[in-house]
């Protein structure tokens, strides 16, 4: 039976050829256009450290003063280096790390290559263990190696194929500036998507290549890159960040439990208030915990542009498809004498009905194919602007599923008002008035 | 009219269903379009934005060292002179901060000493000597800074007595913000919590970063000098022809590099590159929105034929009746039109209260501007004329249908 | 008030030319009630189609009231349908979106009349074939002979000076077709030609003159019918 549905489907379909090519273009450009715009959005707000992202939690504490407090605003987003080095102290959390970036000069030990700039990060040594990197060779320093500023330094695996030609370079010296440091570690690329750990740096694209302990950083004097918020009478002279009343080190934990997350909110009060108590704060406390995704809703790291373009895409969809509605029923109610013919001849109008959905399945299944290529278009479209995330525009297997699951979903939607109201015809009434 | 429009509504009523589709469809084209419009005309301002900087004349290098030097100042100022002996390059200076950067450094100003929330919190700050040459602003009132008015930016870093400036030039913008209703020139204001004499005020002098909506211009000029290795380091701007620009960019890159070969080239550009950079995001949600539209229209316009075409097969018989009945061919034209004006209008009132709804939800969502009225009507004549465009081919099928149809179906 | 010399109609299709009429020569006075018989295929429609004015013809000369019909162009053919003639269909016709009041209005309205004018006519009309009480109602809902009525009333709104009707009572059974002939004698009898064509002797016989069509032209009954083929390859 079906088989019939489908050759009477296709029948009819080439009956009315423009009009079929008509609903089949709307369809399309409306599916392609939300697929596009969906996908972006669904590539930026994707979880940028799958598996751990519940566990791990930004840290924010409010040092501000009180002549510019506000009630129910909200902390500044790093931390000073006093509280960072506070909280680090108290270790309360099951891991954590005190960090910001730079960008340092490398000169490569293969002399005939030019010296280089490249993105680097500063941190206590958790940061492998809490983001959950993984080494190629060699491991992480220690928080011995953070307390004397070792010169050891762990290095991308993109890294070492430049400067090292791919080799185990455990054990060899880097020039980074003006110092020797050792590599200890080779770790695998590390890019989330997006950096969720410093926002400041670039929010999408290749991340650092170059890691040393947060304390080497700050004696062999590399600038750090990135905000720096200072208040009160804070200078953000480089040289002298460590006491300033400048926030712009960024501080994670990683508390494994709901008990230990509350636990830790708890500290961070009660530190506050202590901190209050000793003169260092003077608004009451107000602190943050942020695991990676509300961080990231919190930042609105998902460009709005991106999502207006997405709800103007699904607000073309609907036309579409409403105009598709439209077509399709005027199509089946002039198909009315049809209809009346073959309700009298004995078909059940579920029958009829299971007939013209075909029809319109088919128009759905040809209109997500279509979609389907021009969201492939668009989105090669999309990798072709300047943007930071361009690279990243390509269609997983979800959003490619998704496309169809759309496609068919909405036609059949959109032909079963028609199809409803089509199948309505009495039988044989319209044999009459022919 | 020369139609009346009472038959033509009764006989849509008898095509509800459709109708309403139509209608939807054109209400939701109209409140779409109207603030896709809007927003479209927002990017655009804003890619627009006047900088007050000679914009095609300008180009940057910036070099990184390797490592700390101690003899920075001497060697700046050699490069500068080395920069100003180059063929065509009318200015050198160097400069922290450059006009639609990524980075910038903003200062709060305040009124009085004791004030406690300071007037404008984030005003965008530039440094470095002659910034004002450098960038070809427009001085309106006052004057520049003279040589004796600047400190090293590293000295007051430090916090070295005696670094602090003693004046600023601002933009209109701010003059107008911190006195509204009297002249900026020669007053006092407080920066770092010092006081700073207003010597001078340029026309438009865009922020160095991104910037809040109206806040474009908040920007002022500190008499600091900077040096490649002090805080937000240093660029080199350059001021030439605009069909100089490459040669010349190619000639300081060259010339830094033999004065000292020890450090790395991190920028090389023209400032009309980076101003197309820093705008390339708007510029791509411009098209996609002007796409969309277009594309919107489109499908709207093809659906009026698509259902008129259907309308008048549907209807042959009938218009033969009242051609066969004395209609004239623009009798039956004018129905359709005026049937089809009628649907755009019920469309275009629906669509005036969704466009105001999407606005709304919009200036929620992504607190962008409100929807200005004017734009309703705009989208309401677009509409209407599209309509018309639209049904003209099936109302000229419909009315060359031949009377005699009458009698034979 | 109607004269055809000569006329003739050919259809072309793709690969025949039908002569629906040749030779047609008839002339219809002022008043007259004409039946046109003759068997199907004949050319009856395709006559009647040319004297309203809904066709053009491919050769002879046709005069309506003293005009020369060929060199109306297609404004002035609508201006004189609308105010000269009356038509009655075999399928009636009426436009199924729109009431039996709005029906009978079409007309006029094309007409320009005044609104109260307009009701005063249409009541008028539905009042003279009783259906006054069913002005609200759309075609769907009435019965075939109901339908035909209606199609007279819209025919007589206008007052026509020539009523042309093609198998008036083709879809109707005898009760309701002796009651449509009725009106149509009503109506003659106010002084409107008609010309109508039918299959029913009994109500040709009820007309003034009987004119007999075959293959496209006028023949008269009483002499032996001539034969022409009625296609010819192209
Ligand atoms: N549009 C047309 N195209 C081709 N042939 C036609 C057309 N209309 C009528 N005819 C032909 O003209 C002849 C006369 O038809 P018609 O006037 O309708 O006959 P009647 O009304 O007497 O039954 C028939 O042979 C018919 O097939
Ligand atoms: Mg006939």
């Amino acid at each position: 039976m079906f088989a019939y549905y489908l050759e009477l489907a296709w029948r009819s379909l080439r009956r009315n050829k423009s009009l079929t090519a008509l609903m089949i273009f709307a369809v399309a450009l409306g599916i392609g256009a939300c697929m596009t715009t969906l996908t972006v959005v669904h590539v930026l707000s994707g979880d940028p450290l799958p598996g751990r992202g519940d566990r791990v939690y930004r840290v924010l504490l409010d040092a501000e003063p009180m002549d510019s407090y506000r009630k129910d605003g909200n902390p500044l987003d790093q931390v000073t280096w006093v509280d960072g080095m506070n909280l680090l102290r108290d270790g309360k959390a099951d891991r954590q790390a005190l960090m910001t970036g730079g960008n340092v000069a490398v000169t490569p030990p293969d002399a005939s290559l030019d010296p280089f700039y490249i993105g680097a990060r500063y941190s206590t040594s958790d940061i492998f263990s809490l983001f959950g990197i993984h080494f190629i060779y060699g491991g992480a320093w220690t928080a011995k190696d953070d307390a004397s500023r070792a010169r050891v330094a762990v290095i991308t695996r993109r890294l070492n194929d430049k400067v090292f030609g791919g080799a185990n370079s455990v054990g060899r010296n880097l020039r980074v500036s003006d110092a020797d440091l050792r590599v200890i570690g080779v770790i695998d690329d590390w890019d989330p998507q997006p950096h969720f750990h410093d926002l400041d740096m670039n929010t999408y694209g290749d991340s650092e290549r170059l890691y040393l302990p947060l304390g080497t950083s700050r004696d062999l004097g590399l600038g750090h890159s990135g905000s720096t918020n200072c208040y009160g009478n804070g200078r953000s002279s480089e040289k002298e960040l460590e006491t300033q009343s400048c926030t712009w080190l960024q501080y994670w934990v990683e508390l494994d439990t709901a008990a230990k997350r509350d636990a830790y909110h708890e500290y961070l009060v009660n530190y506050s208030r202590a901190q209050h108590d000793h003169g260092r704060f003077e608004r009451p406390p107000n602190v943050r915990l942020f695991d990676v995704m509300s961080w990231l809703d919190y930042k609105r790291v998902v460009p709005g542009d991106v999502k207006i373009q997405a709800w103007l895409a699904i607000g073309f969809l609907i036309v579409c498809l409403v105009n598709t509605v439209g077509l399709m029923l005027a199509k089946f109610l002039r198909r009315s004498g049809e209809v009346g013919v073959r309700r009298a001849l004995g078909a059940t109008r579920g029958e009829i009905l299971t007939q013209l959905l075909t029809e319109a399945g088919m128009i759905g299944l040809a209109g997500g194919i279509g979609g389907l290529v021009l969201a492939i278009l668009g989105l090669w479209l999309v990798r072709m602007q300047p943007h930071e995330y361009a690279k990243l525009a390509h269609l997983d297997f979800t959003m490619f599923l998704a496309t169809f699951a759309l496609a068919i979903a909405s036609t059949v939607v959109a032909g079963l008002l028609p199809a409803l109201r089509a199948c309505r015809v009495a039988p044989a009434l319209q044999l009459k008035t022919q | 009219m020369p139609m009346d429009i009472l038959p033509i509504l009764a006989s849509l009523r008898r095509h509800k269903v459709t109708a309403i589709l139509l209608i939807l469809e054109i209400a939701l084209t109209c409140a779409i379009v109207c603030n896709a419009v809007f927003l479209i005309g927002l990017r655009l301002d804003r890619i627009h934005t006047p900088s007050g900087v000679a914009d095609n004349e300008l180009i940057m290098v910036r070099m990184s060292n390797i490592g700390g030097r101690s003899d920075v100042r001497a060697r700046t100022l050699e490069d500068l002179a080395a920069l100003r002996g180059i063929p065509g390059v009318r200015s050198a200076a160097i400069l922290a901060q450059t006009p639609f950067g990524y980075s910038g450094t903003t200062s709060s100003i305040k009124l009085s000493s004791d004030q406690k929330l300071p007037t404008i919190s984030y005003v965008s700050t530039y440094f470095g000597e002659g910034v004002v040459n450098a960038f070809g602003l427009e001085l309106v009132q006052g004057r520049d800074f003279s040589a004796d008015e600047y400190h090293w930016l590293q000295d007051l870093n430090l916090g070295l007595p005696g670094s602090s400036p003693r004046s600023v030039i601002v933009t209109e913008a701010v003059a107008k913000r911190l006195f509204p209703d009297g002249n900026a020139l020669g007053k006092d204001v407080y920066i770092y919590d010092e006081p700073s004499r207003v010597i001078g005020i340029v026309r438009h002098l865009v922020t160095s970063q991104e910037w809040v909506p109206g806040q474009e211009d908040y920007s002022m000029i500190l008499p600091m000098r900077v040096s490649p290795d002090a805080g937000m380091g240093g660029t080199y701007v350059m001021r030439t022809s605009p069909d100089q620009r490459d040669r010349v960019l190619d000639a300081a890159v060259a010339k830094l590099k033999g004065l000292d070969p020890r450090r790395v080239l991190t920028q090389k550009s023209t400032l009309e590159k980076q101003r197309a950079t820093f705008f390339s995001a708007d510029r791509a949600t411009a098209g996609w929105l002007i796409a969309t539209c277009a594309a919107l229209l489109v499908v709207t316009a093809l659906g009026i034929v698509g259902l008129g075409s259907f309308w008048v097969a549907q209807r042959r018989r009938q218009i033969g009746v009242r051609r066969a009945l004395g209609a004239r061919r623009v009798d039956i034209l004018r129905y359709f039109q005026t049937e089809n004006f009628l649907l755009a209008t019920f469309g275009i009132v629906l669509g005036m209260g969704m466009a105001y709804g999407i606005s709304l939800f919009l200036v929620l969502q992504y607190e962008l501007p409100r929807l200005p009225a004017h734009y309703l009507p705009m989208g309401a004549v677009l509409l209407w004329l599209l309509g018309q465009g639209a049904v003209l081919s099936p109302a000229l099928r419909a009315a060359s249908v031949p009377p005699v149809v009458a009698t034979r179906g | 008030m109607l004269t055809m010399n000569h006329l003739a109609k050919v259809y072309r299709t793709e690969v025949v030319e039908t002569y629906a009429l040749r030779d047609f020569n008839i002339d219809v006075k002022e008043g007259e009630f004409v039946a046109v018989t003759g068997p199907s295929g004949s050319g009856k429609t395709t006559f009647l189609t040319i004297a309203g004015l809904l066709e053009t013809f491919t050769g002879g000369e046709y005069h309506l009231d003293g005009m020369e019909v060929s060199k109306l162009d297609d404004n002035a053919r609508s201006r004189i349908r609308n105010e000269k003639i009356g038509f009655i269909f075999q399928a009636f016709n009426l436009i199924p979106d729109l009431n039996v009041f709005d029906n009978v209005e079409v007309p006029l309205r094309y007409r320009g009349m005044k609104a109260a004018e307009r009701k005063q006519r249409i009541m008028d009309a539905l009042e003279r074939v009783g259906l006054a009480s069913r002005a609200k109602h759309y075609p769907a809902e009435l019965s075939g002979g109901q339908q035909q009525r209606v199609a007279i009333a819209r025919a007589l709104a206008g007052s026509p000076r020539l009523l042309l009707a093609d198998e008036p009572t083709g879809n109707l059974d005898t009760q309701m077709a002796r009651g449509v002939m009725e009106l149509l004698e009503e109506i003659h009898r106010e002084g409107a030609t008609i010309v109508m064509v039918t299959h029913d002797p009994e109500l040709a016989a009820r007309a003034q003159r009987n004119v007999h069509v075959i293959d496209g032209q006028v023949v008269d009954l009483t002499e032996e019918p001539r034969f022409h083929s009625q296609t010819s390859h192209a």
